[in-house]
């Protein structure tokens, strides 16, 4: 991803939306009919960040980012309150329609496809509506009758279908035109494993022989994980972490080591042993009746606390699962918020060598 | 980019307005039994009323003649049906305008394209048979071809305006969320002004005189003055086209002025 020129560049973006105020219930609710007191809310905060053209981000935020609603900004449905964001050369809220063609777009509470009619019909009137040519239109419909099973949705009107098959079509409808850059807000994505995988290959094509940018939100870490090569975090309108989901994870400062054993002693009694043995170590019981152990980094190496496992316990099985994205997530905007708090304390590095 | 291209991109939502529309048969058998109806009331209740004048009884109406006024009243109302205040409406209070609104298309163009389907489906399926029934039922007047073709002209037009005013019905879903008071409230103006109730030339002189200077006008009385001959020369029947078409064209820039403005401000959508 470096090297290649941002395809979406947003410089001080910045959302305000007036709230009314209402006071707490039926008197609130009736006073309101007399007064009208708003409220101004930020919902994106000055954020300004650039994305590579051709590469697979997921972009997310906590509080003041606002994730949908940048989405809507950069699809030109809404005006940023000042700032400015520009895809592909376009300002999306001044040249609506002509940005509208060279984006793709899944809501993922909504769907773009016609609530009566099945999905073929739905992709006919697609084609004419973005002009599709002949060939591109045969080409992605060959891909997804093989990808995505789409066949199988046949003439059953959309409201009809389940939600999985219907995410499998809205996906399909965002990629039907060859977009420079889909988003994906929030797209719930409801798919089994398999079409998880489908998903992934289909966008990883669009994306080595088109060039084709992918933007995803999400609160779901598989679908991030499955998507995305790269992660934009933004906090409080500061781009906080832009690199791969692996760097991101690489930051975590806790680890976890899982194991069961062949020893006699009640599990009380062995996680006491470990938190003596290894200060600052939190030892519990976890769902399938093994012990879990959760260790800092900047305290413990994993070598340090496997040759203490090792050495205490007759191992049956042991592994370390991949640090939690959300945990890392949490630490990210926690760090910011007592950075925030206290500004003249420098912040303690998250960096470790443990990956 | 030509006219054509433009027109060309907006005719799939009509074609799947169709497509849809025509999954949802019966609606229009159980429009046409309301139409008949409610057209069934108020024709027996006005033949009542002109019963005792043999020749021309009041507003200069003969029996044939308030008989069909009254039935085509009802079929243009049955034609101006055409959805469109309750599907913006529910767009916009749902948010599903923002789907919408990142396709390369003008969703007040959509929208009308959309609605074409459901007036033609509402005049061939709905208002032609019920004005066959009554013909059958009830003398009627019957047109010279002239005041047929200018009628047919001008129901051309008031389909125009009833589609801006109902999107502007619609548009309200920005300012209010009791979408469905405003759109009663319209029905009533709209019911009432344009000489669908009660013909206009039967209301006192001063109401008579708002009715005739309001957009809705053009919507019944309009189509129905060119209908049963009821103007002076051509001057009069032209200048009932031409205050048509005059709303037509001032409602329909109104229409895309709000529309721009409510988009440029666009908020309730959810975060």
């Amino acid at each position: 991803m470096t090297g290649s020129p941002p395809v979406i560049v947003a410089e001080n973006l910045t959302k305000e939306f007036r709230v009314a105020e209402r006071g707490p219930g039926l008197l609130g609710a009736l006073a309101t009919l007399f007064t009208r007191e708003h409220r101004i809310v930020r919902a994106v905060d000055g954020v300004s960040f650039e994305i590579p053209a051709g590469s697979r981000t997921a972009y997310i935020g906590a509080n003041g980012a606002g994730k949908s609603t940048t989405i809507k900004m950069l699809t030109g449905i809404m005006t940023p309150t000042s700032g400015r964001c520009l895809v592909a050369g376009i300002e999306p809220y001044r040249e609506r329609q002509r940005n509208a063609r060279s984006i793709g777009v899944v809501f993922g509470q909504r769907s773009q496809l016609w609530w009566d009619l099945s999905v073929p019909d739905s992709f006919r009137i697609l084609r004419r509506i973005y002009d599709i040519p002949e060939p591109v239109y045969r080409r992605n419909l060959r891909l997804y009758r093989e990808l995505l099973d789409i066949d199988a949705l046949g003439t059953t009107p959309v409201r009809q279908l389940s939600l999985g098959q219907r995410m499998r079509a809205e996906i399909a409808a965002s990629l039907l035109h060859d977009p420079a850059v889909v988003f994906w807000d929030e797209p719930t994505i409801g798919l089994d494993m398999v079409l998880k995988e489908a998903v992934r290959v289909l966008v990883n094509r669009a994306n080595q022989e088109l060039g084709t940018t992918v933007v995803l939100t999400s609160h779901d870490i598989g679908d991030i994980a499955a998507i995305c090569d790269s992660a934009l975090v933004v906090d409080r309108g500061r781009v906080v972490h832009q690199g791969t989901i692996q760097d991101l994870l690489r930051t975590a400062d806790r680890r976890s080591v899982t194991f069961d054993h062949r020893d006699p002693l009640p599990l009380p009694a062995a996680c006491e042993e470990i938190e003596r043995g290894l200060p600052g170590v939190r030892a519990s019981e976890d769902d399938g009746g093994r012990i879990r152990v959760d260790y800092p980094v900047a305290a413990f190496t994993s070598r340090q606390v496997l040759a203490f496992l090792l050495d205490r316990f007759d191992l049956a099985d042991c592994y370390a699962p991949e640090p939690d994205l959300e945990d890392v997530l949490r630490r990210v905007y926690e760090r910011d918020a007592t950075e925030s708090a206290s500004p003249d304390q420098p912040a303690a590095p998250v960096e470790s060598g443990a990956a | 980019m030509s006219a054509v291209t433009r027109a060309r991109r907006y005719l799939p939502f009509a074609t799947g307005g169709l497509q849809s529309l025509l999954q949802y048969r019966s609606m229009f058998f159980v429009t046409g039994v309301t139409a008949a109806a409610g057209a069934a009331v108020t024709v027996f209740l006005w033949r009542a009323v002109y019963a005792g004048s043999p020749g021309a009884g009041p507003g200069g109406f003969t029996a044939a003649g308030i008989t069909t006024y009254l039935l085509v009243a009802q079929v243009l109302q049955v034609l101006h049906a055409n959805r469109v205040d309750d599907e913006v409406a529910a767009e916009v209070y749902r948010g599903d305008v923002a789907v919408m609104l990142v396709r390369p298309v003008s969703y007040p163009l959509v929208r009308f394209a959309a609605c074409l389907p459901v007036v033609a489906a509402n005049a061939l399926l709905v208002g032609v048979p019920v004005l066959l029934l009554f013909s059958f039922l009830v003398p009627m007047t019957a047109p010279t071809a002239g005041n047929a073709a200018l009628f047919a002209l001008s129901t051309l037009l008031s389909v125009l305006i009833a589609f801006c005013v109902n999107l502007l019905t619609g548009m309200t879903g920005f300012l209010t969320t009791n979408t469905w008071g405003v759109r009663m409230l319209k029905q009533s103006v709209v019911a009432f002004f344009a000489g669908q109730l009660v013909p206009i030339a039967l209301m006192p002189g001063p109401l008579a005189a708002v009715a005739m200077a309001l957009p809705f006008r053009g919507m019944v009385d309009g189509p129905l003055t060119l209908l049963l001959g009821r103007y002076e020369g051509v001057a009069g029947a032209l200048g009932v086209l031409a205050q048509q078409a005059g709303w037509a064209v001032a409602l329909a820039a109104l229409s895309a002025v709000l529309w721009r403005a409510a988009t440029g401000r666009l908020e309730v959508l959810g975060g």
